[in-house]
């Protein structure tokens, strides 16, 4: 019986901007061939002849030798079988998963903030508690939910104000995103009450939420007036489901942005880490997105409330990762993710990191160096660890499928730069220009 | 009447007598592709494309040349195996030698030494004139790139992809607007392109950013996806189809349809193909005296026409197709694929 055993070897980095995970690299596989492991031992048969011409001391010498060989080879059984019965009680007592965290005090609050998410209706929720939520988990439920509220219904108010004043449709979709876009990148003020609201800043500082988590959140948006390209979209989702606009979650390679279609149909794209309309092109020459996944709508698509939904267990699976680390909790967010969002480019690769932590913890739990040859033929012998060194492979190929490429930090940053260059900023203006043409015409009188 | 209609029925039987000799090839060539996707079996790239350019030339293909040239290029890519290591120590390191070496005849001068003499081997080249044979179809021809080492995107990937089965290796050809491209899949790089007329390995982003690329374009697999041997065959469908049509102004629309219908079965988005059916669709309503019947005929066709630009399906004009593949000499650098150091030597 000859098995291969793939293993992939792969760096474990955390990093970019949408809670991404740690990035499997290039697949290395490797073959290793099973030996049979069944060596028979060596018995030595007697030579028959010796007995016909050797006296009776040649005999009885002989008969000793055989009963000392038989002797070593019964030994020699005993200690296999010995080894193979210890096989077998580590292989039925030994856990194959990750260690729980559930001692922690604080992850109850996680555990809660999954039992509640579980009961929300999948079509139709509101994103601005199922984020609050999300978020007061990893701030172990000290946020103030009244405070949240009202911070949000001011700012719609705000938004509908300054839309009567600039006589924007109040019925118009285009009008409401166009208000919201404003909201997010200019200085406004109301005339009636001389209420002022300053535009969003992003925030270049650890943008990923390597140190500090809470940097991706809407609450720490709303606090600083800076955040990123994760907690930018989210608020603008809130305040959209607030003043009744549509418009939807985007995912590009390591970012997220906004998508709204105007009262013509047409669909647009916001860039609201720098304020802009961004050009379908501008968001290819990322350089980043490969045919593949488009064509399996990983990125560049509107996500729906259900993929939404997948996206908020995603998030709530990053906090608690960061908080406390990899166990199967998180896988079990995760596995609601992915239902939700079969082919959820985030989730998937929550679910790699987590297969792989589970596999490198297997394997240190039975010592067993991965990355040694010689040592994870070993593996062998614990039928569940090749299974998971499978999973492990299996997801890899997933996100392969799928079409993702890595994006590194750097090229990430200089492609958020490049949209900002001469040409992108005039595109965008002639979007805004031609934008504000139709808010105006629905105007009555 | 009856008689009358009989000796029109001859005078026309004489009359297509002719035509229908050149027509024959035609025929042949089509049950050729057709017997091609009917069965697995019988597919062959290489006599897919000679039986439609020996159509078109009405016979008088040089095919002792052309296979001679292609024996003789598949020697050299033997050749070239054997004396290359390549930087690459994946499990596919076998194909991905192979493909680095139809790269090399395709693209890289090469000295070769023939009995203490060396002499050097040109690759192809590009040839600007008349991309898209409009002067003559031979322009587009795999026989003429063979002859005069000068091609385009039409005959250059398909010359590529004839090597590359002549070696045993698969090659699968990719669409962008008026455009034919190379993509391979490997354990290291996943999906990549390769583009024989700037002989560099683009990233995606450079035929997205084109311009004329609706993302709805690629999501459907109008383009930028790695076709399948039947999908290639639909292509080749198309190119006779077309070439009939040069032939055969004013013929009646019968054969361009077949080969189309055939080409949309295999390949159900190919923009090409569909646009072609519906042109050949107009052409017939045109001739439609009845005003009620053309109208409906009409309505017809704007449906054919709406599918296609739902498809995501842009025309992208030709002297913007040119300057979009100079574009990827000048920005280089902004459109190589960085991690193809394997054998991108320049």
């Amino acid at each position: 019986m000859r098995k291969i055993i793939l293993l992939l070897l792969l760096p474990i980095l955390a990093f970019s901007q949408v809670n991404l995970p740690s990035v499997p690299g290039t697949n290395q596989f490797q073959q290793y061939g099973m030996p049979s492991f069944e060596n028979k031992a060596k018995v030595l048969v007697p030579n028959t002849t010796n007995t016909l011409f050797g006296g009776a001391e040649q005999q009885k010498s002989n008969q000793q030798l055989i009963q000392e060989v038989e002797k070593r080879a019964i030994e020699d059984q005993k200690i296999k079988q010995e080894i193979h019965q210890d096989i077998a009680t580590i292989n039925a007592s030994f856990n194959y998963s990750l260690p729980s965290f559930s001692f922690l005090p604080a992850t109850h609050y996680y555990y809660e903030a999954f039992e509640r998410l579980i009961q929300i209706d999948t079509a139709n929720f509101s994103i601005k508690n199922t984020n609050f939520l999300v978020e007061n988990a990893f701030y172990e439920n000290q946020q103030d939910k009244e405070a949240f509220d009202k911070n949000i219904k001011n700012s719609g108010e705000f938004l509908i104000a300054k839309m009567k004043e600039l006589g924007y449709d109040l019925n118009s979709n285009s009008a409401k995103n166009y208000m919201l876009f404003q909201f997010f990148s200019e200085t406004l003020q109301l005339n009636s009450n001389g209420l002022k609201h300053l535009p969003f800043k992003y925030d270049f500082e650890d943008f990923q939420g390597i140190n500090d988590w809470s940097k991706m959140f809407v609450t720490k948006l709303l606090a600083t007036k800076t955040g990123q390209c994760h907690s930018m979209p989210l608020l603008y989702l809130i305040l959209a489901e607030e003043i009744n606009a549509e418009a939807y979650l985007a995912l590009s390679p390591n970012h997220s942005y906004i998508r709204f279609p105007d009262d013509n149909g047409k669909w647009h794209n916001i860039e609201l880490t720098n304020g802009m309309f961004s050009t379908t092109s501008s968001i290819l020459n990322s350089g980043y997105i490969k045919s593949e996944a488009l064509s399996n709508k990983i990125f560049m698509q509107n996500l729906s409330k259900k993929e939404l939904l997948s996206q908020f267990y995603v998030d709530l699976a990053m906090g608690y990762i960061r908080k406390f680390g990899y166990d199967e909790f998180c896988a079990k967010v995760i596995e609601k993710a992915l239902a939700l969002y079969p082919n959820s480019i985030n989730a998937n690769m929550v679910k790699s990191n987590i297969d792989t932590h589970r596999f490198e913890y297997v394997m240190f739990k039975l010592k067993i160096n991965p990355r040694d040859k010689n040592q994870l033929q070993n593996i062998r012998y614990y039928p569940k660890a090749i299974e998971l060194l499978k999973e492990v492979n299996q997801q890899y190929d997933t996100i392969d499928y799928l079409g993702y490429e890595h994006m590194p930090e750097d090229a990430y940053m200089q492609w958020l730069q490049s949209m900002h260059d001469e040409k992108n900023k005039q595109d965008s203006e002639k979007l805004a220009k031609q934008f504000k043409g139709t808010l105006i015409k629905p105007l009555k009188n | 009447m009856p008689k009358s209609f009989i000796y029109l029925l001859l005078f026309f039987n004489i009359f297509f007598a002719t035509a229908q000799k050149q027509d024959k090839l035609f025929e042949e060539s089509y049950d050729l592709l057709h017997s091609m996707i009917e069965n697995d079996n019988n597919y062959n790239f290489k006599k897919a494309i000679f039986s439609v350019e020996n159509a078109y030339l009405d016979g008088r293909l040089d095919t002792t040349f052309v296979n001679s040239q292609i024996d003789l290029l598949q020697e050299l890519s033997n050749a070239i195996i054997n004396s290359k290591i390549l930087n690459y120590e994946e499990r596919d390191k076998d194909i991905v030698n192979k493909r680095a070496s139809i790269f090399s005849i395709m693209c890289d001068t090469i000295p070769i030494k023939i009995n203490d003499t060396i002499y050097q081997y040109h690759p192809f080249g590009y040839d600007f004139n008349d991309v898209f044979g409009h002067k003559t179809r031979e322009n587009l021809f795999v026989s003429k790139l063979l002859e005069t080492k000068t091609g385009n995107c039409h005959s250059l990937p398909y010359l590529y992809k004839i090597l590359c089965e002549e070696i045993g290796i698969d090659a699968h050809l990719a669409l962008a607007p008026n455009h034919v491209y190379i993509k391979h899949r490997s354990i290291k790089d996943g999906w990549y392109n390769t583009e024989l007329t700037n002989k560099i390995f683009p990233i995606d982003a450079w035929i997205m950013a084109s311009g004329f690329v609706h993302i709805d374009a690629i999501t459907n697999g109008v383009y930028m996806r790695a076709l399948n041997n039947k999908e290639s065959i639909a292509l080749v469908l198309v190119d006779l189809a077309d070439n009939y049509n040069i032939k055969f102004p004013d013929n009646d629309g019968t054969f361009v349809l077949k080969c189309t219908e055939s080409a949309i079965r295999c390949y159900p988005n190919f923009a090409t193909a569909l646009i072609l059916r519906a042109e050949t669709h107009y052409k017939q309503i045109e001739k439609i005296e009845d005003k009620n019947n053309y109208h409906i005929a009409l309505k017809e066709l704007e449906k054919e026409y709406a599918h296609i630009h739902q498809l995501g399906y842009r025309n992208m004009p030709e002297d913007m197709y040119l300057n979009w593949l100079v574009s990827l000499k000048e920005e280089r650098s902004k459109y190589e694929n960085k991690k193809m150091n394997t054998f991108n030597k320049n």
